[in-house]
């Protein structure tokens, strides 16, 4: 087994699922968040090395969480990959301060872009 | 927790759509569920998936498509709602609720809901169109199924209200407890206070104006009651006083 864990943060239960499907075949520890409360509480109890980041959550926005571990410093270290439907509305550059590495395009995506930018990231 | 006990809202003041707007909010709308039924495609090329997967899959693409379906039929209908006449008839509430909930029992399965039926004892009529109300319902169905955490129940709710002038039907949404002093501590930094309290965040607001929608021709209005742990998107329609027919 893989020693990374990464930390899907995403309202849809199915796309977590299907993010899940390709990360656990190469062997990562895969979590759960569905809003971004449940996200700190698991990123206060737990290890992680990737953070995946839906844009849109229900209760509020990842905006909000960004900030939120800023404030943990070193937390706020964890690399983070935004996976959104909103990508042509932010910027790297704008978000590399809050340790977003990179932002995925949800509409274009095939499933296994999220490995490679992880493998990116981690190697 | 009671009803009476959350944070009530009319959605009255929710976005309005007409024109490119609605053309652009059904856009984002289906977005998502066109995103995921994209996903699961392309999983499906992988050869090692084994065949149970496979059907999951496929079943996720199939109930996915029918949710999306659901939404471009309510906005074909809500588009018509000026040129059509619609019928208000004594309904019983709790039979169309139960044809519903047999109706989405696929996908309240796939997802890993329960939902119940809270009813009255005694029987009780409304004034309404039975196919608006269908998709009324249907459609706080289908949000609730969403933003709600998974193995949580969900609940269809039948009360009276008003001195039993109005019938109430709600659906009751349950997403993680949080504790009273922790919800006010965190309230300020995790809500945005300018979003509006009638949609959800991820939300263009499209499905509950159409859901107005309907329910004003039906003279209904529709609410949400924000609680604690989830949310009760509700309409209120007049009550029948031909209780005899049942």
């Amino acid at each position: 087994m893989s020693s990374f864990t990464v930390l899907v943060v995403e309202d849809d239960v199915w796309l977590s699922e299907q993010y899940a499907r390709i990360l656990k075949k190469s062997n990562y520890n895969v979590l759960f968040a569905s809003n971004a409360l449940t996200a700190i509480q698991i990123i206060d109890d737990n290890k992680l090395d990737v953070i995946i980041l839906d844009v849109l959550l229900t209760g509020s926005t990842a905006f909000a969480l960004l900030h939120e571990l800023q404030s943990y410093g070193d937390i706020g270290e964890i690399p983070i990959i935004m996976c959104t439907n909103l990508s042509s509305d932010l910027s790297i550059e704008n978000l590399s301060p809050y340790g977003v590495k990179c932002i995925i395009d949800k509409t274009t995506m095939k499933p296994s872009d999220i490995l490679v930018e992880i493998k990116n990231i981690l190697l | 927790m009671g009803a009476t006990r959350g944070e009530h809202n009319k959605i009255l003041d929710g976005p309005q759509f007409t024109g490119l707007s609605s053309v652009v909010a059904a856009a984002h709308e289906l977005k998502s569920p066109l995103v995921l039924i994209r996903q699961l495609s392309l999983m499906l090329e992988d050869s090692d998936l084994e065949i149970i997967e496979k059907k999951r899959i496929l079943q996720q693409i199939s109930l996915t498509s029918e949710q999306a379906l659901r939404l471009t039929s309510d906005l074909t209908r809500s588009a018509r709602l000026s040129d059509a006449l619609f019928d208000l008839e004594p309904i019983n509430p709790q039979q169309l609720c139960e044809d519903i909930i047999n109706e989405l029992k696929p996908v309240f399965e796939a997802r890993n809901h329960d939902v119940r039926l809270l009813s009255r004892k005694n029987p009780l009529l409304l004034i309404a169109n039975r196919d608006l109300l269908r998709r009324i319902i249907i459609n706080f169905s289908d949000n609730a199924l969403h933003y709600s955490d998974s193995d949580n129940t969900i609940e269809i709710q039948i009360a009276l209200h008003n001195s039993g002038n109005t019938v109430r039907l709600g659906v009751r949404d349950y997403g993680p407890t949080l504790p009273g002093d922790i919800m006010k501590s965190i309230k300020g930094r995790f809500f945005d206070k300018s979003m509006s309290i009638n949609t959800r965040p991820q939300s263009s607001g499209l499905g509950l104006y159409i859901a107005s929608q309907f329910a004003d021709v039906m003279n209904g209005s529709i609410g949400v009651i924000r609680h604690r742990d989830g949310s009760t998107f509700y309409i209120d329609l007049q009550a029948s006083r031909q209780l005899s027919l049942i």
